[in-house]
C-alpha cells in the first residue's frame, strides 16, 4: 500500500521561529509514532497535514492529496484527536458523536448507529446520554478518541492522547490505540512519552528542533549490535579469549558486551563459550528503549 | 453442541455506505446552529429566552389578526388597512426582539466552538472556513427569519382574509408585500446579525459578548441621537439600530419620523451603505480570525 504521508523538504516558520525545517519523510500505513520533546514541531506537522497551516516551504501529500490545495479531500478521510479540549460541554456524548459523524458526510441513520458502536468501543456506552461537561478527564479523552474515529477515517491523527490521564486511564487509552490498527485505520500518534509509542506503534519518526532525527521501523530502531553475556563464573577469561580472537569486547559489572561487527561474531561467541565450558546465566541482544535511541540520536550517536 | 448462548465480540464495523460530502457538512452545521440558538437538545434553561423572545415577536401578530377579525364581525369598514397592523409597522414591533435574539445567538453560534476547542473537530471534516462561517451565518439567518417571517406570514394571511375580493385572490395580488418583507428581513439580519458576529469573533465568553453588543448598539444610538439634535447630521451614521428601519421605510415606501437618520435627513442609501459596510467588516474579521483556526 502507498505511504499515508509523503513530505518533501517541508518547512514552517511562525515569524522568525522555525517550527519545521526541511522535513522529508515517507510514513507507511500502520501505526506510526511521532515523537519529540515539547516544541519539536509535532503539532505544527499535524496542523499542516490537516490543512490548517500552510507550509512555508516544501510540499506534503496526505493519503495522496495535497492538504494545501485540496484540504477538504484530505479532511474527508482523516480523524483528529487534538491535545487540548474539543468537546462541546453543553451536549450529550451521543448527540455530539452523531453530529461528528454527520459532519463527515455519514447519513443520519448510519451516523446514529456508528455513534452508538464507537461509544461502546471506547467504553462510554453507559454514559452516552450524559452531558460532556460531567465527564471526567479519562472519559473526555475517550470521547475525544471516539469523535476521531466515528466517521471511519482512513487515517487518524492523535496528538498526545494520554495527556492528563492516570496510569489506569493511560493503560486503557493505549489499549484502544493499539486496537485501531486492527480496524484498518492508519494511526499517527504524536507523543513525547516514548514508552507510549513503544507500546502502540510499529514505525517511529523522531523530531527534534523541527527536523527529522531518525525514522524507521520500531524493531530496527530498538535493535542494537551488541550481544550481552552474563556468566555464573568470572567473565575475565572468556572476555580475554574473545578479545584475542579479534572481537570488540568490554566488561562492565560482570557482563561481557561483544560488538557484532563481523559476520562470524555469533559463531565466535558460541565456540568460545563452548571451549571455556562455562555456565551461562543470560545471553542476548542488548535491550534498548526508544528513550535510549532518542538521546543517542540527539547526541549525534548512531 | 452446547445449548447455552454465546457472546461474540462484534469488533469494529467499517462504514460501507455513502458519504455525503461537503454540502451535508454545511447542512448539519446549520442544523446544529439552530439547535444551539433555540436551546434544542440542551437543558431547559437554554430554551427559555429564545422561545420567550419568539413568543413576544409572534403573539402581537396573532392578537392583531384576531382583534381585526372580531372587529370585522361586529362592525363594517376596511379593517385590513389599519395603521398599526401592516407589514412595515410590524418590523418596529419585532426589531427589539430580533436585536436581543442576535445579541444572544451570535455569541452562542461562534464562541463555544472556539473556546471549547470544537473547531479542531471541524478541521478534520470536509469543510472550509467559508463553509463553517457560512453555515453559522445561515443558521442565524433562519433564526431571524423565524422571528420576522412567522408573524409577518400570520399578518399576511390574516389581512388577506379580511380584505374584499376573496382570500386566495388577495394572497396572490398582495404577493409583492411578501417580497418586500423578505427583502427587509435580510436588511435586519445583516444590520443586527453582522455586529453580533463581529463581537463573537473576538469575545471569549457569552454574557460579556451579549453585553458588549447591546452596549455598543444603545451607546452609539444615544451618541448619534445627542449629536444629531445639536445639528451634527453625520453623527446619525452611528445610529446602527435605526438604519434597518430607514431602509425598511425605503422598501415599503413608508415613513417613520422617530428614526435618527431620518431626522438628520440622511438619504436611505446611506443607511444601506452603513449596513453593508458593517456586514463586510464582520465577514472580513471572521475570515481573518478563523483562517488559522480551521
Amino acid at each position: 500500500m502507498d505511504a499515508v504521508v509523503v513530505a518533501d523538504a517541508l518547512g514552517h516558520a511562525y515569524g522568525d521561529i522555525v517550527a519545521l525545517h526541511h522535513v522529508t519523510l515517507e510514513i507507511p500505513p500502520g501505526r506510526v509514532g511521532l515523537v519529540g520533546a515539547n516544541g519539536a514541531g509535532k503539532t505544527t506537522l499535524i496542523r499542516i497535514l490537516l490543512g490548517i497551516l500552510d507550509p512555508t516551504l516544501g510540499s506534503v501529500l496526505v493519503l495522496g492529496s495535497d492538504p494545501q490545495r485540496d484540504a477538504t479531500a484530505v479532511r474527508a478521510r482523516v480523524g483528529y484527536m487534538p491535545e487540548g479540549d474539543c468537546l462541546p460541554l453543553s451536549q450529550t456524548a451521543a448527540d455530539f458523536m452523531v453530529y461528528a459523524a454527520e459532519l463527515a458526510g455519514i447519513p443520519g441513520k448510519a451516523a446514529r448507529q456508528r455513534a452508538s458502536d464507537v461509544l461502546t468501543l471506547v467504553g462510554l456506552h453507559e454514559e452516552r446520554f450524559r452531558q460532556l461537561s460531567e465527564f471526567s478527564t479519562g472519559m473526555k479523552q475517550r470521547a475525544k478518541l471516539a469523535q476521531a474515529i466515528v466517521h471511519d477515517p482512513d487515517l487518524v491523527l492523535l496528538d498526545e492522547p494520554t495527556a492528563g490521564l492516570d496510569p489506569e486511564g493511560r493503560d486503557e487509552m493505549l489499549g484502544l490505540i493499539a486496537r485501531l490498527g486492527g480496524f484498518g485505520i492508519n494511526v499517527i500518534t504524536s507523543s513525547h512519552v516514548l514508552t507510549d509509542i513503544e507500546r502502540t506503534c510499529d514505525w517511529v519518526v523522531m523530531l527534534d528542533g523541527g527536523s527529522v532525527l531518525r525514522e524507521g521501523p520500531l524493531t530496527s530502531l530498538l535493535d542494537t549490535d551488541t550481544v550481552e553475556i552474563e556468566l555464573f563464573d568470572d567473565p575475565t577469561a572468556v572476555a580475554e579469549t574473545l578479545n584475542r580472537a579479534g572481537a570488540d569486547v568490554t566488561v562492565t559489572h560482570g557482563t561481557i558486551a561483544v560488538q557484532v561487527d563481523r559476520d562470524d561474531t555469533y559463531d565466535l561467541i558460541r565456540d568460545t563459550l563452548a571451549a571455556a565450558n562455562v555456565a551461562v546465566r543470560r545471553m542476548g541482544t542488548r535491550a534498548q528503549t526508544l528513550e535510549d535511541v532518542f538521546l543517542r540520536s540527539e547526541e549525534g550517536m548512531p | 453442541m452446547s445449548e447455552r448462548g454465546a457472546v461474540y465480540d462484534l469488533g469494529y464495523k467499517p462504514h460501507e455506505g455513502p458519504r455525503l460530502g461537503r454540502g451535508a457538512a454545511v447542512r448539519v452545521t446549520v442544523k446544529d446552529g439552530l439547535r444551539r440558538m433555540f436551546g434544542l437538545r440542551r437543558r431547559a434553561r437554554k430554551k427559555i429566552l429564545p422561545f420567550l423572545l419568539l413568543g413576544i415577536a409572534v403573539l402581537p401578530a396573532i392578537v392583531f389578526v384576531g382583534f381585526l377579525f372580531l372587529a370585522s364581525q361586529i362592525a363594517t369598514g376596511d379593517f385590513a388597512d389599519t395603521p398599526f397592523a401592516n407589514h412595515a409597522a410590524y418590523f418596529d414591533i419585532v426589531a427589539g426582539t430580533v436585536l436581543l435574539f442576535c445579541a444572544l445567538s451570535g455569541p452562542e453560534l461562534l464562541i463555544p466552538d472556539r473556546v471549547e476547542g470544537v473547531l479542531a473537530v471541524y478541521s478534520s471534516r470536509p469543510m472550509t472556513v467559508f463553509d463553517y462561517l457560512g453555515a453559522r451565518a445561515g443558521a442565524l439567518g433562519i433564526g431571524v427569519g423565524f422571528f420576522v417571517l412567522v408573524p409577518q406570514i400570520v399578518l399576511y394571511v390574516g389581512l388577506a382574509s379580511l380584505r374584499d375580493g376573496g382570500f386566495l385572490t388577495n394572497l396572490i395580488t398582495n404577493a409583492e408585500d411578501l417580497f418586500q418583507v423578505v427583502l427587509a428581513t435580510v436588511v435586519y439580519l445583516v444590520a443586527y446579525g453582522a455586529p453580533a458576529f463581529l463581537v463573537a469573533v473576538y469575545a471569549k465568553r457569552l454574557a460579556p459578548a451579549t453585553g458588549v453588543y447591546l452596549g455598543a448598539f444603545f451607546g452609539l444610538q444615544a451618541v448619534a441621537d445627542g449629536f444629531t439634535s445639536t445639528g451634527n447630521r453625520l453623527a446619525a451614521i452611528a445610529a446602527l439600530a435605526d438604519h434597518p428601519g430607514v431602509v425598511r421605510d425605503w422598501i415599503f415606501d413608508s415613513t417613520s419620523v422617530d428614526l435618527v437618520p431620518t431626522r438628520a435627513d440622511l438619504a436611505p442609501w446611506v443607511s444601506l451603505v452603513v449596513i453593508a459596510a458593517v456586514g463586510a467588516l464582520a465577514l472580513a474579521a471572521a475570515v481573518r480570525r478563523y483562517r488559522t483556526l480551521l
